[in-house]
């Protein structure tokens, strides 16, 4: 072979050695994006979409990308408000070309968003708004992989009420989409489990929680059901302890993720002791494999341990999507509608698989599994379901 | 309920009427809006909250710093950003609401989306005459708001400077015939109003700890008191805030606790209807 062949036949080698190495190393990423409060009050769920789009994105690119392409996640921030949440939506279809979006945690938001992925005929998976009508409107490009209103009420809190023996509740609902929903569910299946209660309405900005709280304590309860997100939890718990609502009486924060915040303790100090909150994640009770892979790969990627669990829903939203998009076999939206609807996939929350009875909120949902838990000297005990149960309802 | 609700109106009464009292101080001397006021009182709270919890220096001393610092960050602010914009009170205007947008920006950044809170001075609660219970860390924000709203009246009777600032407020080129540096009056002045809003805000940390964006809703009510009580007048101001602390508590046990904050704005729409300038104000002649 004379040094022209040589040179040839190494550069053929290199080009075929650049073709065989991966498909996605050289070709266009696949974008899919991600609407969430970055900003604003809710900040701390942007903040746990990001870790969990950071690993979810690693996860999927490790093992072959989609379509043989590496995935690409881009995070649009809607602030908590609907106006920007809808306008995000937009951006990221008309500029950033996703080929679906996935996200969201304020019901108002999701519910100006949906309307959005409707027009624009865009598979769109919300993940922690939990609103009834976002799937109840039976849109064809919505999904929720994430709990809702009906089923966290009636599948775990309702029956956690019940179990537990308590004798009155009293409900406290902040005044948004998602509040006044659960709320109405709640004293829904209050009345049919024919255990007496009230119930008030709070601002969902509110600090100063004294005068509900003083209205509560004088009708007596044995379990205050909160609906408050965000630092009004806090303000709430804290404030309870003051007005002597608590220890008398049980909280149970029916969001979550307040609960498990980093400053919870400093915030509320003792009297965060024996409040309960509804979780997807705990600390100790891992559901399937992936759930535990995905708490290593967090404590080595961030150096500390997962505690708002919003950071694995969405973890499982982006590995959803990246299955659709590889059954699917093209980024076209009626092909992942038809791939989405077909998902089972094991999850670290458990199997996904979209509801298809239309009619109701169950259409394109599908709930994971939630869990009641109860701070017990600041380690927390897992109260309910009682097959994951780690304890005993402590007062 | 009522004992409890009347005590509890006085308490936030006395915290908006604090904030707002550095709100109409700058509003009366400088005619200048400051949209970025409740930025500085989230600012002292940041402050007081990384000295005292982060450095493990004492809590009061934690305060102070941070009220000093707050106010410092005012005279740099003054001079390099609002004395530029003397005579276009739009400017101004405009100046400050960017800054409370890249102050809330910069919050997020440094201190991050979850609230901060100083360790409280004192823990538990208090029976009060055997009616309720009540938060002692409420009842010493209480009294601190009282003496530093005490304070601060002491010195604007008492003092040079409060004379000064007085005269001012009244009138401006009077007060510049007579000798006044008005410059500098306005330098201290915004200073001062931002280390009031500092005050509030290391005072009330440790009842309702700070976030990036709590800064807006305590602007926002300072800027009622203010109207409420007639623009540019303290003793005004400070009835104002105790009308809205006392309406809206009395508002939220009696009517409905879903719409505390309408309370507000019905007292605000009443008072420019039956009175313009305010409780407190005087008609512009």
């Amino acid at each position: 072979m004379n040094k022209k062949g040589f040179v040839g036949v190494i550069v053929l080698a290199l080009v075929g050695l650049m073709l065989a190495v991966g498909p996605a190393l050289g070709a266009d990423p696949v974008k899919i994006g991600v609407v969430g409060p970055r900003t604003g009050d809710a900040a701390a769920t942007g903040k746990a979409f990001e870790e969990g789009i950071q690993l979810a994105t690693a996860w999927v690119n490790a093992k072959g990308g989609v379509l043989g392409r590496p995935l690409e996640v881009v995070f649009e921030d809607t602030a908590g408000a609907p106006d920007k949440a809808a306008s995000g939506f937009e951006r990221l279809v008309t500029r950033d070309k996703v080929a679906m979006v996935l996200g969201e945690s304020h019901s108002s938001s999701a519910l100006a968003e949906i309307e959005v992925a409707n027009r624009l005929k865009i598979p769109f998976v919300v993940v922690e708004a939990w609103a009834d009508p976002i799937t109840a409107k039976n849109y064809r490009y919505v999904f929720r992989a994430g709990p809702s209103n009906s089923g966290v009420v009636n599948e775990t809190i309702a029956k956690w009420v019940q179990a537990s023996g308590f004798k009155k509740a009293y409900i406290v609902a902040e005044n948004s989409d998602w509040g006044l929903g659960i709320a109405q569910l709640t004293e829904a299946a209050l009345k049919k489990a024919a255990i007496p209660y009230e119930q008030l309405v709070t601002e969902r900005k509110s600090q100063d929680h004294y005068t509900e709280l003083t209205k509560i304590k004088q009708f007596g309860p044995d379990v205050v059901l909160a609906y408050v997100y965000g630092t009004g939890l806090h303000y709430f718990v804290a404030q309870a302890g003051e007005v002597g609502l608590t220890p008398k009486a049980v909280i149970l924060d029916g969001a979550g993720p307040p609960s498990l915040w980093p400053d919870y303790w400093t915030n509320v100090g003792d009297y965060g002791n024996l409040e309960c909150f509804v979780s997807s994640m705990h600390e100790k009770v891992e559901l399937t494999p992936l759930a535990k892979e995905f708490r290593e790969n967090y404590v080595k990627a961030f150096g500390k341990a997962p505690t708002d669990y919003k950071s694995r829903s969405i973890y499982d939203a982006v590995l959803i999507a990246a299955d659709a998009i590889n059954r699917a076999g093209s980024l076209g939206a009626e092909n992942l509608v038809t791939a989405l609807e077909k998902t089972d996939l094991l999850t670290t929350r458990g199997k996904a698989k979209f509801g298809m009875e239309k009619g109701g909120p169950e259409y394109h949902q599908w709930m994971p599994p939630m869990l009641v838990i109860q701070w017990q000297d600041k380690a927390q005990t897992v109260l309910y379901p009682p097959e994951a149960a780690t304890g005993q309802l402590k007062r | 309920m009522l004992a409890l609700s009347l005590t509890n109106g006085l308490v936030i009464g006395i915290v908006y009427a604090l904030t707002a009292l550095g709100v109409s101080l700058v509003v009366g001397i400088m005619n200048v809006v400051n949209f970025a006021h409740g930025e500085f009182y989230i600012l002292a709270g940041y402050f007081s909250y990384l000295f005292a919890h982060t450095l493990g220096i004492h809590p009061l001393a934690a305060m102070v710093i941070a009220v000093g610092l707050v106010f410092l960050l005012g005279l740099v602010v003054e001079y390099t950003l609002i004395r530029p914009t003397y005579g276009d009170d739009m400017y101004s205007l405009i100046l400050t609401f960017i800054l409370s947008i890249v102050f809330q920006s910069l919050f997020l950044l440094v201190f991050g989306p979850y609230p901060n809170k100083p360790p409280s001075w004192i823990k538990g609660a208090t029976e009060v005459f055997g009616l309720f219970h009540y938060g002692n860390q409420r009842l010493a924000a209480l009294a601190a708001g009282v003496v530093v709203i005490a304070l601060f009246f002491a010195m604007l009777k008492l003092t040079w400077f409060g004379r000064m600032i007085r005269a001012a407020a009244q009138d401006r080129e009077m007060a510049e015939l007579n000798g006044i540096n008005t410059t500098r009056l306005n330098l201290l002045s915004f200073g001062l109003g931002c280390a009031l809003a500092a005050a509030a805000g290391v005072i009330l940390a440790p009842v309702f700890p700070v976030t990036p964006t709590a800064g807006t809703p305590v602007a926002l009510t300072a800027f009622v008191c203010v109207v409420l009580g007639g623009m540019g007048s303290m003793s005004g101001c400070v009835l104002g805030g105790l009308v809205l602390g006392v309406v809206e508590n009395l508002g939220a046990a009696y009517v409905s606790t879903g719409y505390k904050h309408v309370f507000m704005f019905l007292i605000l729409i009443l008072v420019l209807l039956f009175r313009p300038a305010g409780l407190f104000g005087r008609r512009e002649v």
